[in-house]
């Protein structure tokens, strides 16, 4: 569903094959796979088929349109990027065999790969990277995504046949990261002009150079992807080189978690993303499946306090309901165990994280009341909510129900009893999705959740810069106006240099939660993919996307 | 319609004699009738969806983009601008309905794809489905109430209960019940699809269940009552057989309640056909309704409350159909030639031998 968070949808993050997969199949010995990177035992061979079971169907497959990550989680296969990025935030080439960075960041020259061609013949080239970026920051496309990862994009100019070079008007740091997600992939010429409905609609409008072929789509049911047999040109980080391993790919759409789960415990799927935590049990029960858990990178499932509304425009209101939560308990009872707690806006896959803020913030509730005290919240009304000037402490956190996965509610019930027993009362109306994004416009809530995956700390620009209000169609959901963080994020957006990025980054996470507390981190989303243990090789990227192209059966 | 058997007294067949013009006169002005009264209720429709949609809450544009999006102002403003949502709401009204008038219902404002074309695709299997629910219900409700319709209080007992189990078991559930145990455990049916007959059977039996213990219920009550009556006593007394008396006379005067039945259910088996289509992941009206309602996609919405209402109309005028051949007595009074005085008569009329029926006069 479109609406759904954008980070709801991006599957399996992060990866990096092996510093994040922590395989934990079924038990020690049926084929898991050594390394975690996902190759079994054996030699790869060519030929077969996987079936590969989604929880979501997108509802546009146009990636230069569409928000929806799932989108871009089936087209990676189909489409080829200018560069490809470790699990270390490197940048290796891809379609764009070497790069230039001016010094001020504000142009990027790529050397483009020759012998490249889209499977409809036509050849990849520096007129189709320039077609290509300008449809996707043309106003017509409605871009609601990619257009973000072009930010300040002015135009490419073509050099010559395998040179461009991208503008921006400011320098622009995320860029080359934006470039390695399959949104600012490529699409032949040819299939741009076929219009935005024929792209949105998917099957064979879909045309890019990458190891696998966009057959056919039918809707409420599956995508079928086949093998680009004349594909030679996989980044240097694959396994393999040539053309893909499997045939083809059929992604089946199974939204109902336990009919997913019973789609691949009997053997019908080989594949199946977003395990429930409740369930890993049973899949790792079952001799013929391995668990892979994969962290997301990006921003952690937060809690944003709203510093221009209601009690939590003081400080120390804010850090009281840090302290007064037991996140680790809750966490650890609703996800059995299987995903950790997040300290930081950031998940610890993403560049620049802060490890120091582990326990910066740990549950405290007799600290918490003492602030509450300060805050000058000290009588009690009949129900032992704290009241000050015989008004109560009530802090609201509106929800959306068809848009709350993942069990989130049952975290907030259990916020709301913590909370409580410091005397503030949390109130949870649930409102239909209208109600709930005006009122997310106009910032009418105090407490207001969400994660966001990307491979790239300057989403903290989006969550905390003050150019970024939800009035103005930001997600600075706490509405912070902190000029430090305001000079951090930006000075962050201007430098590609790794240790001075850390340092900002690092500041910056420090300042949201420590300083200003505008921030409540709650878990890492992860996700809990189900495989087959006769399938090999299947990794997926640091941007979360699955990679089909080493992937083999056995 | 009621249960009741209420009669005119039998007259000479309708169709004979020099009246034939009038009799087809009589024909085009009742199709006119039926033609009005649909468009009239496909406008209501359409109409209480549009302001029911506009009055609830919200910037369409924003919910269009979801709660938490990167979209740019620009971005909005073309989206409110190829959508015409920067028009006055009358404005917006009178134009969807004019464009519905050239039958173009818009592009789906999620899917970014012609809503006829939507509706089109994922309407073969809904109807699939509904279809083989329906005979699934229709089969197991008459199998059951005749099988048990005055018989034995133990054999009456089970299938009242079976008929209460089906009708209270939420559909959600009994589908993820039939998926474990015959596609999970017993690997009979495939999880999920559209694909061919294997894939129909359980979303059949899950949608079809509930309304065949309905139907059973209602069909068995029929039955009774039918039985009772002075030309069953008849019927027998000519020496037929129980289950003959009960298949050639009881249940045609059952049948009534039960098609008056069926056909509404049968409407509602489109909102069954939701929850059962996100169990079997199934493509469909269901799951686009779903999705579409979720996210406000208001043409997609309005596309599939059209298509409900056409499909209430066409189903309640087969149904009206039905009674015709079902109730002899009905013929007699329609063709436009007036209503004759109802006279209490228990027995179905003579105009029943054309129906294929014999000897069912008292």
């Amino acid at each position: 569903m479109r609406l759904a968070k954008p980070v709801h949808l991006l599957f399996a993050a992060a990866t990096a094959a092996t510093l994040v997969l922590t395989s934990c199949g079924s038990d020690s010995g049926s084929g898991s796979d050594a390394g975690g990177s996902g190759a079994g035992s054996g030699k790869p061979k060519a030929g077969g088929s996987l079936t590969y079971a989604l929880d979501v169907e997108p509802t546009c497959f146009d990636l230069q349109v569409n928000q929806q990550g799932i989108t871009g989680d089936i087209e990676r296969g189909v489409v080829d990027s200018l560069v490809t990025v470790d699990a270390k935030g490197v940048f290796h080439p891809w379609l764009a065999t070497s790069w230039e960075v001016a010094s001020d960041l504000k142009t990027y020259t790529f050397k483009l790969r020759e012998g490249v061609t889209f499977t409809d013949g036509t050849p990849f080239d520096a007129a189709a990277v320039k077609a290509n970026f300008d449809r996707i920051v043309d106003k017509k496309t409605k871009s609601q995504y990619a257009a973000t990862l072009l930010g300040p994009y002015t135009g490419t100019d073509v050099v010559d046949a395998h040179t461009v070079k991208v503008n921006f008007s400011k320098p622009f740091a995320p860029f080359l990261q934006g470039a390695s997600t399959p949104n600012l992939g490529f699409y032949s010429t040819r299939s741009l002009s076929r219009g935005p409905d024929a792209l949105c609609a998917g099957g064979s409008a879909i045309v890019g150079t990458g190891p696998f072929v966009f057959s056919s789509y039918t809707k409420g049911q599956s995508v079928v992807l086949t093998k680009n047999p004349k594909y030679n040109w996989a980044p240097q980080q694959a396994a393999h080189t040539g053309a893909a391993y499997l045939d083809k790919v059929t992604f089946r759409f199974l939204t109902e978690d336990t009919v997913r789960v019973g789609a691949v415990t009997s053997g019908q799927v080989d594949v199946a993303t977003s395990i429930p935590p409740s369930d890993t049990k049973t899949v790792e029960a079952d001799k013929g499946l391995q668990i892979r858990k994969v962290e997301d990178a990006g921003g952690a499932y937060n809690v944003y306090l709203n510093t221009a509304h209601g009690p939590l425009d003081d400080v120390r209101v804010r850090r009281a309901i840090q302290l007064g939560a037991d996140v680790d308990q809750a966490v650890k009872t609703v996800y059995f165990g299987q995903y950790a707690r997040a300290w930081s806006p950031l998940t610890p896959a993403t560049p620049s994280y802060d490890k120091t803020l582990t326990n910066a913030i740990a549950f405290d509730p007799t600290a918490a009341g003492k602030l509450l005290d300060e805050a000058g919240w000290t009588g009690r009304d009949g129900q032992g909510y704290r009241t000050k000037d015989g008004k109560r402490l009530t802090v609201n956190w509106p929800w959306n129900p068809p848009h709350t996965r993942e069990q989130r509610e049952v975290v907030a019930q259990a916020i709301q009893a913590d909370l409580k027993k410091i005397g503030v009362e949390v109130t949870r109306p649930a409102l239909d999705i209208g109600a709930y994004v005006s009122l997310a416009l106009n910032g009418n809530y105090d407490l207001y959740d969400f994660s966001w995956t990307r491979f790239e700390p300057d989403i903290l620009r989006g969550f905390f810069n003050s150019a970024s209000l939800p009035a103005t169609g930001g997600q600075n959901a706490a509405n912070l106006k902190d000029p430090q963080v305001d000079t951090w994020t930006e000075a962050g957006a201007a430098t590609l240099d790794r240790a001075k990025r850390d340092d900002l980054y690092g500041k910056v996470q420090h300042r949201v939660v420590v300083d200003d507390a505008v921030v409540l981190p709650i878990y890492i989303p992860t996700k809990l993919v189900a495989i087959a243990t006769d399938v090999s090789g299947l990794t997926v990227d640091p941007n979360g996307k699955p990679l089909l192209f080493d992937t083999w059966r056995s | 319609m009621t249960a009741t058997p209420v009669s005119s007294t039998p007259r000479p067949d309708g169709s004979a004699g020099p009246a034939r013009a009038r009799v087809l006169r009589g024909v085009a002005a009742a199709v006119g009738r039926r033609v009005a009264a649909a468009a009239a209720v496909m406008l209501g429709a359409a109409t209480t969806a549009f302001i029911a949609l506009h009055l609830l809450p919200g910037d369409p544009v924003a919910i269009i983009l979801g709660p938490s999006t990167m979209a740019s102002p620009e971005v909005r403003a073309q989206i409110r601008l190829d959508l015409g949502l920067d028009q006055p709401l009358i404005m917006q009204y009178l134009r969807y309905l004019g464009r519905l008038l050239q039958g173009d219902l818009g592009d789906s404002y999620q899917l970014q794809q012609p809503v006829s074309a939507l509706i089109g695709d994922q309407l073969r299997p809904t109807v699939e489905l509904a279809l083989a629910a329906i005979v699934v219900a229709v089969v197991l409700a008459v199998a059951s109430a005749v099988a048990t319709a005055g018989r034995r209080p133990g054999l009456r007992a089970l299938a009242n209960l079976w008929e209460l189990v089906a009708v209270s078991t939420p559909s959600f559930w009994l589908g993820i019940l039939l998926l474990t145990a015959f596609s999970f455990r017993v690997e009979l049916f495939p999880v999920a699809g559209a694909d061919g007959f294997s894939a129909l059977v359980l979303p059949a039996l899950t949608l079809g269940l509930p309304v065949a213990g309905i139907l059973g219920q209602v069909l068995r009550e029929g039955l009774e009552t039918a039985l009772e009556q002075p030309f069953a006593t008849t019927a027998r007394a000519r020496g037929l057989s129980q289950t003959a008396v009960r298949l050639r006379h009881a249940l045609r005067h059952a049948a009534v309640p039960l098609v008056t039945l069926s056909g509404w259910l049968t409407g509602t088996l489109l909102g069954g056909a939701v929850l059962v289509e996100k169990v079997f992941a199934r493509p469909g009206i269901g799951a686009l309704t779903l999705q579409a309602v979720s996210s406000r996609d208001m043409p997609v919405v309005m596309g599939v409350v059209l298509l409900s209402a056409l499909v209430f109309v066409v189903i309640s005028t087969a149904v009206d159909l039905l009674y015709l051949a079902i109730d002899p007595r009905l013929r007699a009074e329609g063709g436009g030639r007036g209503a004759q005085p109802d006279q209490n008569h228990e027995e179905p009329a003579p105009e029943m031998n054309k129906a294929g029926m014999k000897g069912a006069q008292a």
